[in-house]
């Protein structure tokens, strides 16, 4: 390794980054409650527009896949994400971590593992209102997670490009985040079915990874579709995911590199 | 004494703007050094180069004969950091920040919770161990970021400001707590605005210019840079009459603060100095032998290049 720090020594380095970051989720409970209060809200007034019309009601189980991986997991790994990279940056920490033996990949798989586990919180929860509403998971379940694994991956490799290049300070995080989070959700067919769009938004669409994590999510979740009939949103979620963490990974180092140079 | 860090030639721009010019330095083991200069004169930059923060343009820092470089993480765990802004995670408790520092520099899970219990007993942290970090005062918050600097016990500690915004009561106890660490043997690079600061805490002190050392040496040997042994601050209606009387005794002169400043051969009296001056009338005369302030303003004010 070219760090020259063990593989060990990077492990607890992870653990020791996301359970920090876990802890201060977890001491700011008034944040915690609207990442849960959020989709909560959400799937609950989905779940009355499909149940108050007979001929939607079919659509119920697609609305709380949609809701998970569109909004939920959308705001709390991406926005969260985000958030995280303006606040050391306003508290002065970036620097101090910088001064420390911390590896680069030990920070950001640390964020990716506190925001795998908030995304596990946020599906327990969602999932439960939902069935509460009557609202059915169908599919597979551990296709299912690997969806999940892929998409948190993607929004936290989204986040860190976005935290390092446009939000400096924690009030432009939100700026950040409705410039160019909310288009590509609306895109991606989190508010409205993609089939009421017109052609050319159609079109577009296709090139938002949220659409083909809310396809292949709502694929399996609410139509039960097989690893075969969804190989080619996996396939995308896979190359996008990837290509995510590679672009928030280049991100995060030219963070450092910039404060290096602040 | 060995020598621990090796500071040689170092050079580091911004753009148009030469911050440090082959700058060099060394800090022995177990030494203090304090950095003074003015503000911009590349103090902070210099820290910056040493914590691996920045990245000089040129020459090299060793550590322990070790290179610095940004590849190698290890070496990092020999340095303890302490910013200026306490730099802490706010909704930790104070406990809290120093164990997550402590896991990033490995320390081992068996040697932690006993080092972490020692910091907050040895730097008064324990009544507030319930409190937010964000909820600490600037001087308890100043305190925990020290307490966090060391919880790996580095080999050299850099200290930047490290009483900056901080009132007198708290200033006074992180004195005696660096003063604790300094006679443990630790050594210690800092910067500082105040004189008073670095006489009671540094073994020796280094004055910064243009990105330079424009002298360094301990307290002793930067006074003797001051041609006299005290300093007499004279106010008087007729200032040419004054120079004229202090220039047939032999005084040497400045004007510093629009304050007409002699720099006498010897300590001596008011009374003395009134005689000296004969008949020439003055309305206020204050004597005090030479301290550092007036070491520092003697090289940046009057030497025209570095030494």
């Amino acid at each position: 390794m070219s760090h020259s720090i063990s593989l060990v020594a990077v492990l607890d380095q992870t653990m020791a980054v996301s359970e920090r970051l876990l802890l201060e989720q977890w001491r700011q409970r008034r944040g915690l409650i609207f990442w849960i209060l959020f989709p909560a809200t959400m799937m609950l007034l989905f779940g009355l527009v499909y149940s108050h019309n007979d001929n939607m009601r079919a659509g119920l189980d697609a609305a709380a896949a949609g809701i998970l991986v569109g909004a939920a997991l959308f705001f709390s790994c991406l926005g969260g994400t985000v958030s995280i990279i303006a606040a050391e940056r306003e508290r002065h920490t970036l620097g101090r971590l910088l001064a420390s033996p911390l590896h680069p990949a030990a920070y950001f798989l640390g964020v990716v593992n506190a925001q795998m586990v908030l995304a596990a919180v946020q599906v327990i929860v969602l999932y439960s209102i939902a069935g509460l509403i009557g609202a059915k998971y169908h599919g597979s379940w551990w296709l299912g997670g690997v969806i999940l694994v892929l998409s948190v991956f993607s929004y936290v490799g989204m986040g860190f490009f976005l935290g390092a290049r446009f939000a400096r300070r924690s009030e432009e995080v939100v700026v950040a985040l409705s410039a160019i989070g909310v288009p590509l959700l609306v895109l991606g067919g989190t508010f409205f079915p993609l089939e009421i769009m017109p052609a050319i938004m159609q079109k577009v669409a296709q090139w938002s990874p949220i659409l083909h994590m809310n396809q292949a999510f709502k694929g399996v979740a609410a139509y039960d579709l097989s690893f075969k009939e969804l190989q080619f949103e996996l396939v995308f979620l896979l190359v996008f995911s990837v290509f995510s963490l590679a672009l928030g990974l280049h991100s995060y180092r030219h963070l450092l590199d910039e404060d290096h140079q602040a | 004494m060995s020598c621990l860090l090796q500071i040689d030639g170092l050079y580091k721009s911004f753009g148009e703007q030469s911050v440090l010019n082959g700058l060099s330095l060394k800090v022995a083991r177990g030494e203090v050094v304090g950095l003074l200069g003015p503000n911009g004169c590349g103090k902070s930059t210099l820290l910056n180069i040493v914590c691996q923060l920045l990245k000089a343009d040129g020459g090299q820092v060793l550590l322990m004969g070790e290179l610095l470089n940004h590849q190698n993480l290890n070496i990092r765990k020999k340095i303890g950091y302490c910013p200026q802004q306490s730099a802490l995670y706010p909704d930790l408790l104070p406990q809290e920040n120093i164990q997550f520092f402590g896991r990033l520099y490995g320390i081992s899970s068996h040697r932690l919770q006993p080092r972490v219990s020692e910091l907050m007993e040895q730097f008064n942290l324990v009544p507030f161990s319930n409190t937010p970090t964000g909820a600490l005062s600037g001087g308890w918050k100043q305190r925990l970021s020290l307490a966090v600097a060391i919880v790996h016990e580095p080999e050299l500690l850099i200290l930047d400001e490290p009483t900056v915004g901080v009132d007198l009561e708290a200033k006074t106890d992180l004195w005696r707590l660096i003063e604790n660490l300094r006679d443990l043997g630790t050594s210690i690079l800092m910067t500082s605005h105040q004189m008073a600061e670095a006489q009671r805490l540094c073994h020796r002190v280094a004055l910064m210019r243009n990105g330079q050392i424009a002298s360094e040496g301990s307290i002793a040997e930067l006074l003797t840079l001051v041609p006299g042994k005290a300093m007499a601050k004279v106010t008087s209606v007729n200032k040419q009459a004054v120079l004229q009387r202090a220039n047939e005794l032999g005084w040497s002169h400045r004007e510093w603060d629009d304050q007409l400043t002699f720099l006498l051969p010897n300590n001596l009296e008011i009374k003395e100095i009134i005689d000296a001056l004969g008949t020439v009338q003055v309305s206020a005369i204050s004597v005090q032998p030479v301290t550092l302030e007036d070491a520092y303003l003697e090289i940046m004010q009057t030497k025209a290049a570095p030494v």
